[in-house]
């Protein structure tokens, strides 16, 4: 049933694909999140034109697939003056444009809860606007919703299987090709499935240990 | 006001003659365990018709535990607890090992009961007229249109007719309290059991809560109160019971208790008790 | 770069019947999705320690991996047990089967989410468990997770874009398939998107205007 010297021989590409596949997120999620600070920091603003370019950002990155958002910037980038945008390009592309919508939302909340007398009382010092939201309000925020954002870095690198699509050789272009060149589809797709697994649930975990810790330590 | 709901308003006698007869709650050897953390240990106390005990004590104490183990809401692990002479929430099978009563059981037992939480505990997606109705449709079987009836002269004798149609987030805490009464209440109950029924509530909203539950001891129903209101214990109670690291320590009538005590502990609570709430004598009065 | 719009008005009706097909497979896959999902979540909460680890570990396994990944596999995989299923069967199964464990957790967190007291009180009235969990725990459970339900409906219905990769006629497959065929990639995408931001909005202001009905009582 399950073809060992096949997995065996498999072993090596599919390590080099994962080492594809966690580039592409993480670099994806770093990008994204100072996307996310730009994005929060507009709709929390006091202008109502940057709160409104700040709502449609995130309304059009959050309500748009990102399967579509990767076929916009790969068909669209070369007739916008982009030509030849490798595929590792236009995959970090998309991933930090969509994950900096949804990071962003949770930045918001975790911005929110701060009580405004804290930056007041900061602004009274004289601290400028920037740094009060990078010294004071940010590393709060970012504490207080540690857990939501592990869990993005999860849905991120679930939804980087994708970029397969624009052509990178990630994890599931590899076993896809694997899959074409010996049809043990099934096999394939199940160590697939694993290795996706093997990195993603004990990820949730940690971002689970992490929220028990954040509500003891708010009890 | 309307007549009392309970049939038990018939016997009026004082209980210091009642005594003779088999109360109506029997606890004898009581004690319970948190893991290794005994929170009650050899409670003995007798309730008897008519009868409204008032439990005190220090937070800690034990005595709500004491209270939820009546209805065995918490399992009490050693002892018994009988209830109009019917061993609770345990039976005791052919080898005397005891083991937990079944469903059934357990329910005729609380057929006897009515049971206030400190939290109301009412369902918010029901209004008070449904939170009364409920247990009257579904396990009394009454037909609606009787149920509605009937909770409708309970939510009368809490002075809420007026408000059944309201849902529990638009009532007062001290609305929503007598609401809970009323729900206990229609299923006719033979004792009342209250749970610390005025601690949640804010200090002008405790008056309206108390003054049905006054009501309803001179109408004859049997109770057990814990609280904190000692002016409520000291006129309402025919005994007090103080609580102290999970034992009884004293009990008697509200005059031995609040009076004529010199038990140590108990004179420090109710000392603690009069410097919280004295505003304006800048020394409280000695208690004896 | 020219921008014109005749060619989607001249491949409109595949354009709806393609509209129909996300349609279809998205609330098709939502329903048997949030069945599976009660069900789990129900067993859990009745069964035994044993099965709540099994289903533990299952919810586990299918959060971990990707949408994409469970397609592959039951699509592609699936005949070498003999499951050979269509291109659109198999969408729907797999939105189901992929959402039934987020719609599990809900649910679980739903039960969970009212309070001990309130079944205390309906216990020492004589009512029973599942009377209870009819009457008081399902109804006020509902509104606490509508917002959660409607959240993961709008996910689901960008995951049907997904079911293109697996030929499946639907919105992102037949659009830019024209725009490959008339490299008119401008209009298509922009109709994609617009199509799928009608219906992310839809969705999601049914869900705030169901909530506002469902939870008219907690109003004070």
């Amino acid at each position: 049933m399950f073809d060992w010297p096949t997995f065996l021989f498999s072993l090596p590409l599919l390590g080099k694909a994962l080492l594809i596949t966690l580039q592409t997120s993480l670099l994806g999620n770093a990008f994204g999140f100072v996307i996310a600070i730009l994005i929060s920091s507009m709709q929390l603003a006091k202008m109502p034109l940057l709160r409104r370019l700040g709502g449609s950002y995130i309304f059009i990155f959050r309500g748009v697939p990102l399967l579509v958002q990767l076929l916009v910037i790969y068909y669209l980038a070369p007739m916008f003056g982009l030509p030849n945008l490798s595929p590792m390009v236009a995959a970090v592309m998309a991933l930090s444009l969509c994950s900096g919508a949804y990071i962003a939302e949770i930045l918001r909340g975790g911005l929110m809860a701060i009580p405004s007398g804290q930056s007041e009382a900061a602004h009274l010092l004289g601290m400028s606007r920037p740094a009060i939201l990078l010294r004071i309000e940010l590393p709060q925020a970012v504490q207080s919703t540690l857990p939501s954002l592990v869990n993005e870095l999860v849905l991120l690198i679930k939804a980087s299987a994708l970029v397969s699509v624009v052509g990178l050789a990630d994890l599931t272009r590899v076993a896809q090709n694997l899959a074409s060149s010996d049809y043990l589809f099934f096999q394939h797709y199940l160590v697939l499935a694993g290795i996706y697994c093997l990195i993603n649930i004990p990820l949730t975990m940690f971002g689970r240990r992490l929220e028990r810790h954040l509500e003891r330590s708010l009890a | 006001m309307s007549l009392s709901l309970s049939p038990t308003n018939a016997i009026s006698a004082v209980p210091a003659e009642n005594s003779k007869i088999a109360p109506i709650i029997h606890l004898s050897a009581v004690g319970k365990r948190f893991g290794k953390n005994q929170v009650l240990a050899n409670i003995d106390l007798d309730v008897h018709h008519s009868e409204v005990v008032c439990l005190i004590g220090p937070s800690g104490s034990g005595k709500s535990t004491l209270l939820r183990c009546m209805a065995f809401l918490e399992e009490y692990d050693d002892g018994e607890i009988h209830i109009e002479g019917r061993l609770l929430g345990w039976e005791i099978d052919d080898r005397g090992h005891r083991k937990h009563a079944g469903r059934n059981r357990l329910n005729q037992a609380r057929r006897n009961l009515g049971i206030v939480f400190q939290q109301f505990n009412l369902w918010p997606h029901m209004t008070a007229l449904g939170n009364v109705t409920e247990a009257l449709v579904r396990v009394r079987r009454l037909p609606r249109q009787e149920a509605e009836k009937k909770a409708m002269k309970a939510l009368d004798k809490v002075g809420l007719s007026e408000k059944a149609k309201e849902y529990p987030a638009r009532l007062s805490g001290g609305q929503q309290q007598r609401v809970a009464i009323a729900r206990a209440l229609a299923m006719e109950p033979k004792i009342m059991l209250f749970d610390e029924p005025t601690s949640a509530l804010d200090p002008e909203l405790v008056g309206e809560v108390l003054a049905v539950m006054k009501q309803l001891a001179q109408e004859g129903m049997t109770m057990v109160v814990v609280t904190h209101e000692m002016g409520f214990a000291a006129q309402v109670a025919d005994s007090v019971v103080f609580l102290d690291q999970g034992s009884i320590v004293t009990r008697g009538t509200p005059n031995e208790v609040f009076r004529d005590t010199n038990h140590p502990r108990l004179r420090q609570f109710l000392q603690n008790y009069l410097d919280r709430n004295a505003f304006w004598h800048t020394t409280p009065e000695k208690t004896s | 770069m020219t921008f014109d719009l005749s060619i989607i008005t001249a491949n409109a009706g595949a354009i709806w019947n393609a509209f129909l097909v996300t349609i279809y497979t998205w609330l098709a896959g939502s329903v048997l999705g949030l069945m599976a999902g009660l069900l789990i979540a129900a067993l859990m909460l009745f069964g035994g320690r044993p099965l709540q680890l099994l289903l533990r570990v299952f919810i586990e396994l299918v959060r971990g991996t990707p949408f994409l990944v469970i397609l592959f596999l039951v699509y592609y995989g699936g005949p070498s047990f003999g499951l050979r299923l269509g291109a659109m069967t198999a969408g729907v199964l797999c939105i189901a089967f992929y959402s039934s464990v987020y719609f599990a957790e809900i649910f679980r967190s739903g039960f969970a989410a009212v309070p001990r007291g309130q079944l205390e009180a309906g216990e020492c009235l004589g009512l029973g468990r599942l009377q209870l969990l009819w009457r008081v725990q399902l109804p006020q459970m509902l509104v606490l997770i509508l917002p959660a339900i409607f959240n993961m409906l709008t996910i689901l219905c960008k995951e049907t874009a997904v079911l293109s990769i697996i030929t499946v006629p639907e919105l992102t497959a037949v659009l830019t398939g024209i725009g490959t065929r008339t490299f008119t990639f401008i209009e298509t995408l922009l109709v994609l998107c617009i199509a799928y931001l009608l219906l992310i909005e839809i969705t999601s202001r049914a869900g705030r205007w169901l909530e506002h009905r469902v939870g008219i009582y907690l109003q004070r």
